[in-house]
């Protein structure tokens, strides 16, 4: 039964290092939201790997769950880390998307009022 | 003194295009030395042409920021052109341009940064729900016991702003409620507001963005955000001292 849990787990975290290392080499996700998928990934593959591995046997101790819940505590943890990061980055983001806006309208309106002062002096001038 | 002033009346306009034009025409008759500034949120009507054909200029947002991000741009406008002091009138005509001088005479003679058109010192024939008036009273004494100075209408977006107080919102101004935010930024800011009482007439087209059903939520989270208001970093000013 725990073998079974350990290689679907394991398999499973595989597969989440290896997307993650290939959408960095197509530069398709950047480092910097890449590390926390791959600290994920890590985590969970090492407590697949050694169930008595001391952080997990601490866990299963402390709150009296099984090794499984242990393992879903853990990733759950870290999806946490990851939401969280990605509500700070999207705040900063918009805080920079709301100053590009406003930049954006005072310089159009900056140039099309040159652009008027600038077409009659023009045409008579020629 | 006060005519040597550049006035800039920012009105923020989101689909307005039934009242725009009406409300800058008839500002500029009361107040025809200021210049007049639309800020178009986003709208999908036709607000901008309405504005310009009124003869106002139309600062056009690529895309809507909310209120407070269309006010902020106006007054990075009034900022970066140079003008002394900056009037909020909104575009649903609800605010009465007549009452603009009462506004200037707040910034020229009680020396205050900011000026705060209050609906409700003394009885100027303001009506409005019963649910609304509650929660602005509720608004109004925790607000006022946070600055410390009597602010009866902290809703209020008819407002007069002069240069040290345009130079802060170009730089910092709340997003999400910014009028009762506002309140708070200007205390923490150390800038001084008075109200002067104004007559508010009913708005032209449109409805108030705060509906029956959702004015209590609105309540909650206007009170939450004036909380946490207080414990946020007040923005460093002394750089823009030097400035002035």
């Amino acid at each position: 039964m725990l073998i079974k849990i350990q290689i679907i787990v394991g398999v499973l975290s595989i597969i989440l290092l290896l997307i993650t290392f290939e959408l960095i080499r197509k530069k398709r996700l950047r480092e910097e939201y890449a590390i926390l998928w791959f600290f994920t990934g890590i985590a969970v593959l090492v407590f697949s790997l050694w169930p008595e591995f001391l952080l997990s046997q601490f866990f299963v101790r402390i709150t009296g769950i099984f090794y499984l819940s242990a393992v879903v505590l853990i990733a759950f943890f870290f999806l946490l880390l990851i939401v969280f990061h990605f509500s700070v980055v999207i705040s900063k983001l918009t805080g920079q998307n709301k100053e590009l806006a406003q930049r954006h309208a005072l310089l159009e309106l900056e140039f099309k009022e040159l652009k008027k002062r600038s077409l009659p002096r023009e045409t008579g001038s020629s | 003194m006060g005519n040597k002033q550049k006035i800039l009346i920012v009105v923020p306009a989101f689909n307005e295009e039934g009242s725009v034009g009406k409300v800058v025409e008839e500002v500029h008759t009361h107040l025809p030395q200021a210049g007049m500034l639309v800020v178009n949120d986003g709208s999908t009507d036709r607000t901008s042409e309405k504005a310009r054909a009124s003869g106002a200029t139309v600062l056009e947002l690529p895309f809507n920021l909310g209120i407070g991000g269309a006010m902020q741009a106006g007054y990075q406008y009034a900022y970066e052109k140079g003008y002394d002091i900056a009037i909020q009138v909104d575009a649903d005509g609800q605010h009465d341009p007549r009452e603009i001088p009462k506004l200037l005479h707040a910034l020229e003679v009680k020396k205050v940064d900011v000026a705060i058109g209050s609906r409700f010192i003394g009885d100027l024939g303001y009506r409005s729900s019963v649910m609304r008036r509650v929660g602005i009273s509720i608004f109004s004494q925790v607000i006022s016991m946070i600055v410390r100075q009597k602010i009866t209408d902290p809703t209020s977006g008819f407002r007069a702003a002069n240069r040290k107080a345009i130079q802060l919102f170009a730089s910092d101004y709340p997003q999400d409620y910014p009028e009762p935010e506002v309140v708070i930024l200007l205390h923490q800011c150390r800038l001084k507001m008075g109200e002067v009482p104004v007559g508010m007439s009913e708005r032209y087209s449109g409805e108030s963005s705060i509906t029956k059903i959702r004015s209590i939520y609105y309540m909650v989270k206007v009170l939450l955000a004036i909380f946490v208001d207080c414990f946020k970093k007040p923005p460093f000013l002394e750089k823009e001292g030097e400035r002035c």
